[in-house]
């Protein structure tokens, strides 16, 4: 049987890795944080050794090749050490405007304003919305997985008229009939998302209930405020500091830990609840490498992972969509394969590879395999028995083909391509 | 740019109202009333009528004079509301080819739909007449209570009047718009709306020009008419016992019990006691009978006071609907004719335990709204937002005939709602979802919106796939609904289209006989 379940494709995923480092764009600096003290935390070997790397001037896709560690467990570190406020980044990824669109998986600083500013090609004036109504969305979009009280501006313990206050004021920024009918190109499905996550926010802390829930999960993450923007580094760095030294000594870190994957866990919910899949997907696989023995991390994993596999797929076939229209065959043909390690189960996406690798002379082994397993997902699709048919052709195996255009024009008699093809044969 | 008009398409009455230099003004028709009569007839000649001139000439052809289709828009012929109305109006309503209830008038089966959209062509001409130049977009009430077919038979009207209709809005809600124009403050609102054929009760909330509802309950199946409807059997009662004459067969005879009996409800807002007089009501071998019977403002509160009661309970729900209680109002509105009633301000009064706001006219409060909500969606100034919700809970039907609510009523829109579900056999491969509107638990009462099936589920014991169903609406209140596998990403979606009783090629019909008779009428 075809393997259905993509997970079980490893090498997708040494592959993806790989993509990522070309392609991503990340390609941002870090340098240690001004102010800050690194010999005051608990590190590990690694982190320590890394730490040490970090020059101000070495930029990350190159630590990553000179780390002489796995590129995913320099990312963990990095991520620790941004994290805990030891390292900031130099804004030089804004001349790389690919990754606002290149959806980066390497969580190493959640989107913030700053990192987002990198969206200002988006910026259009042709659109009928004032450019700073267009910054101030993107900027906004960009605030989505904070928590809810973030979202709305107001303090974590404001009261429900201070929430109505925010929540009304919002509205009147966001709520889609303000911009009734203008021309909003790709402004319109933003503002109308946003406004269903304020809504969303306002609803879940304007209900004690429903709010008490919130606060409970975001209380256990509560203390560090991920240390995405520089300038909030030093300050972050001194409140961790004064937290660790009212904590014994030997359970620091080990709490610290179960914190730090809580809190990760906790982005990499509200990533995957704001639909960034990939996102979602990396920030839960380092919670889970700071709290191996959590089960509800894992128990999610499969799920988040499912979904940044899913959301690869459709990125990679994006990709090849792209690839086969300006006649690109060969990339088209390559993107498709990967993206098949994320969809084993989609029957058109094998046919339509199997007919690109025939349509190159490609590798017609592969060929077959992708046109089987179309044929086994979906028997009764007369166009795949077709292009099963021209590939055991191609293949030189008469018989085979024979059979399946006679298959093809059993369940479409009206094929006129396979009548050709049986002419012929 | 041509603008936009408000039109309060009432049961009874209809009005038309603009936005006039920053000011909301309603516009009066030729008459110089500024309300309309939502009343259509054809003559012994043919001649179509609507308006006070249809009014005018009700009694004489009561046959071929339609009143308060309202009431039957948008249902079935076997609805219990449809054959109450059978029962009670001297026009004759028919089955039509979609189930749906058509109005015969003229020797010709007009749809409910055909009949509110030539009354919303009067207003558009009402209001065209009054300025002077063509009008092409306006924003129509309906009660809130109006499921989807409902709105979508009101908008087909509005297109087949000529009209784009930017948005449908609940009546209780421009009412509480029109109210909240110009003013800044905090507060909540209670706008009650007792019109001819329906009560609404909404509670609404306001800060910063921003209107939010937060609770609507309402009956489609309660209003002034009752009101009238319980005067006329009254009088039919009386009128047997003196005369021992039926009346209740006679068309003609009904129409003017009707017509009196408005009448005298109407006077009794203002005087204690009047004389209904109807000479020649019937004839019997004796020759002819006259109807005279005297009825008090005590006699009437005696025969609807339970009406009035089962308001305030309507109003007790939507109050726990939006968790306040009646001290927390800090503004009531009182809408619809209805309203006029001092029995009716007393019950509302001591409810609230408040005298109801003074400051806007029933009869024009909402198509003033309607006005103003145009206004704010088409004008680049920041003034009201309104934050308007969804009348009715949508979901899907689930194991057991049961109903899995998605979106509560009163949910604002837009919105996004998702939950979770699984198989219920083991190696079940699809799954059949299937979108409801209602209020019910039950699946069957509510109403089928549309179903597709999401297929490709792996097989597995039952309880373990995982299916995501979504529900979206938008800004317009279009539902889109998704259905997704988080095994494998198989997804399914439908949006789902709101559906009239007419489809696309019966309107475009209508649109271009409409056109004929346009031609007709001015050759």
């Amino acid at each position: 049987m075809y393997p259905t379940d993509p997970q079980c494709t490893g090498s997708g995923e040494r592959m993806r890795l790989g993509r990522e480092g070309a392609t991503s764009g990340e390609d941002r600096t870090p340098r240690l944080a001004p102010g800050c003290d690194p010999s005051q935390l608990s590190l590990t070997p690694a982190e320590g050794y890394l730490l040490s790397r970090i020059d101000g001037r070495t930029p990350l896709s190159l630590l990553r090749q000179i780390g002489g560690m796995p590129p995913g467990e320099i990312d963990r570190c990095i991520e620790r050490l941004s994290k805990e406020g030891v390292l900031a980044f130099d804004a030089s990824g804004r001349e790389r405007p690919r990754a606002a669109s290149a959806a980066s998986a390497a969580p190493a600083a959640p989107p913030t304003a700053a990192t987002r500013a990198v969206a200002a090609p988006e910026i259009d004036p042709a659109l009928d919305l004032a450019v700073d109504v267009q910054e101030r969305v993107l900027e906004f979009e960009a605030r989505l997985a904070r928590p809810y009280h973030e979202i709305l501006g107001v303090a974590a313990d404001a009261d429900v008229r201070a929430i109505k206050q925010a929540y009304f004021g919002l509205s009147k920024q966001f709520h889609p009939d303000r911009y009734f009918r203008r021309n909003l190109g790709p402004f319109g499905p933003r503002i109308e998302r946003i406004f269903k996550k304020v809504l969303e926010a306002y609803e879940l802390l304007s209900d004690p209930a429903t709010r008490a829930e919130v606060q409970n999960a975001q209380a256990a993450s509560a203390a560090p405020e991920p240390a995405a923007a520089p300038s909030q580094g030093a300050a972050a760095a001194r409140r961790l500091r004064a937290r660790l030294g009212a904590l014994g000594k030997h359970h620091r870190a080990h709490d610290e830990r179960k914190r730090k994957a809580k809190s990760l866990f906790e982005s990499g919910m509200a990533a995957f609840h704001a639909e960034r899949w990939i996102e979602a997907a990396g920030s839960v696989r380092l919670a889970i490498a700071f709290d191996p023995e959590n089960e509800a991390f894992k128990g999610a994993f499969s799920d988040v992972q499912r979904r940044a596999h899913e959301e690869r797929a459709r990125v990679l076939m994006k990709e090849a969509d792209g690839a086969s229209s300006l006649g690109d065959w060969r990339e088209a043909a390559r993107l498709y394969e990967e993206a098949l390690h994320y969809r084993a189960f989609d029957a058109s996406l094998n046919e339509k590879t199997a007919r690109l690798l025939l349509k190159l002379s490609g590798d017609l082994r592969k060929a077959k395999e992708y046109a089987l397993a179309a044929c086994e997902l979906e028997p009764d699709t007369a166009a795949y028995r077709r292009t099963l048919g021209q590939v055991y052709r191609a293949a030189g195996l008469a018989a085979n083909a024979k059979r399946e255009f006679q298959n093809a024009l059993r369940l479409d008699p009206s094929d006129a391509e396979s009548k050709q093809e049986l002419k012929s044969l | 740019m041509s603008r936009v008009i408000g039109i309060d398409l009432g049961t009874t009455n209809s009005c038309v109202a603009i936005i006039e230099n920053g000011q909301p003004s309603v516009i009066p028709n030729a008459g110089g009333y500024k309300t309309t009569p939502s009343m259509f007839a054809v003559t012994q000649d043919g001649k179509r009528l609507v308006g006070h001139l249809a009014k005018r000439q009700a009694i004489t052809n009561a046959r071929n004079t339609v009143f308060a289709s309202k009431r039957v828009i948008g249902r079935r012929f076997d609805d219990g509301e449809v054959q109450k109305c059978i029962e009670l109006c001297p026009y004759s309503i028919v089955r039509g080819q979609n189930d749906d209830p058509r109005i015969e008038v003229g020797g010709k089966a007009f749809t409910c739909t055909e009949i509110a959209s030539i009354i919303l062509r009067e207003m558009k001409r009402v209001a065209e007449e009054y300025l002077g130049e063509p009008v092409q977009e306006a924003v129509i009430t309906v009660p809130a209570y109006f499921n989807d077919a409902q709105r979508q038979c009101t908008k087909d009207a509005g297109r087949i009047a000529g009209l784009e209709v930017l948005r449908i809005i609940n009546e209780p809600t421009a009412a509480a718009l029109a109210y909240g124009f110009g003013k800044k403050n905090d507060e909540k609102i209670a706008v009650y709306d007792l019109g001819g054929g329906t009560f609404d009760i909404s509670i609404l909330e306001m800060g910063q020009g921003v209107i939010e509802v937060l609770a609507t309950a309402g009956n489609t199946f309660l209003g002034g008419e009752d009101f009238d409807r319980r005067i006329v059997n009254w009088l039919i009662e009386r009128f047997q016992s003196s005369d021992s004459i039926d009346l209740r067969g006679d068309p003609m005879a009904l129409q003017r019990l009707k017509d009196a009996a408005e009448k005298a409800k109407c006077d009794l807002s203002q005087r204690e006691a009047v004389e209904i007089n109807l000479p020649f009501i019937a004839s019997d071998t004796q020759g002819p009978r006259h109807l005279s019977i005297e009825l008090s403002r005590e006699q009437l509160e005696g025969l609807v006071h339970d009406i009035v009661s089962e308001t305030l309970k309507t109003v007790e729900r939507c109050m726990s609907d939006a968790g306040l209680g009646a001290q927390d109002i800090d503004q009531v509105i009182l809408v619809g004719g209805q309203t006029r009633m001092p029995l009716v301000q007393q019950a509302v009064a001591d409810y609230f335990n408040k005298r109801p706001h003074k400051g806007v006219n029933p009869d024009e409060v909402v198509a003033v709204g309607a006005a103003i909500q145009g206004e704010a969606l088409t004008s680049e100034e920041e003034n009201l937002l309104l934050l308007d919700v969804t009348p009715l809970s949508l979901g899907i039907a689930t194991f057991g005939g049961h109903f899995a609510k998605l979106i509560e009523r009163n949910t604002t829109v837009p919105v996004r709602k998702g939950h979770i579900f699984t198989t219920t056999r083991d190696h079940q491969t699809a799954v059949k979802i299937r979108v409801l509107q209602g209020e019910s638990d039950v699946a069957a009462e509510n109403d089928l919106l549309g179903e597709f099936v999401l297929t490709g589920i792996r097989r597995a014991p039952k309880g373990e796939p995982e299916i995501e169903v979504s529900f979206d609406i938008d800004a317009n209140g279009i539902v889109s609904v998704s259905a997704r596998d988080l095994e494998t990403g198989k997804e399914q979606s439908i949006t789902v289209n709101a559906t009239g009783t007419l489809d696309e090629s019966e309107i475009q019909q209508i649109i271009e006989e409409h056109e004929l008779y346009e031609v007709q009428a001015k050759g």
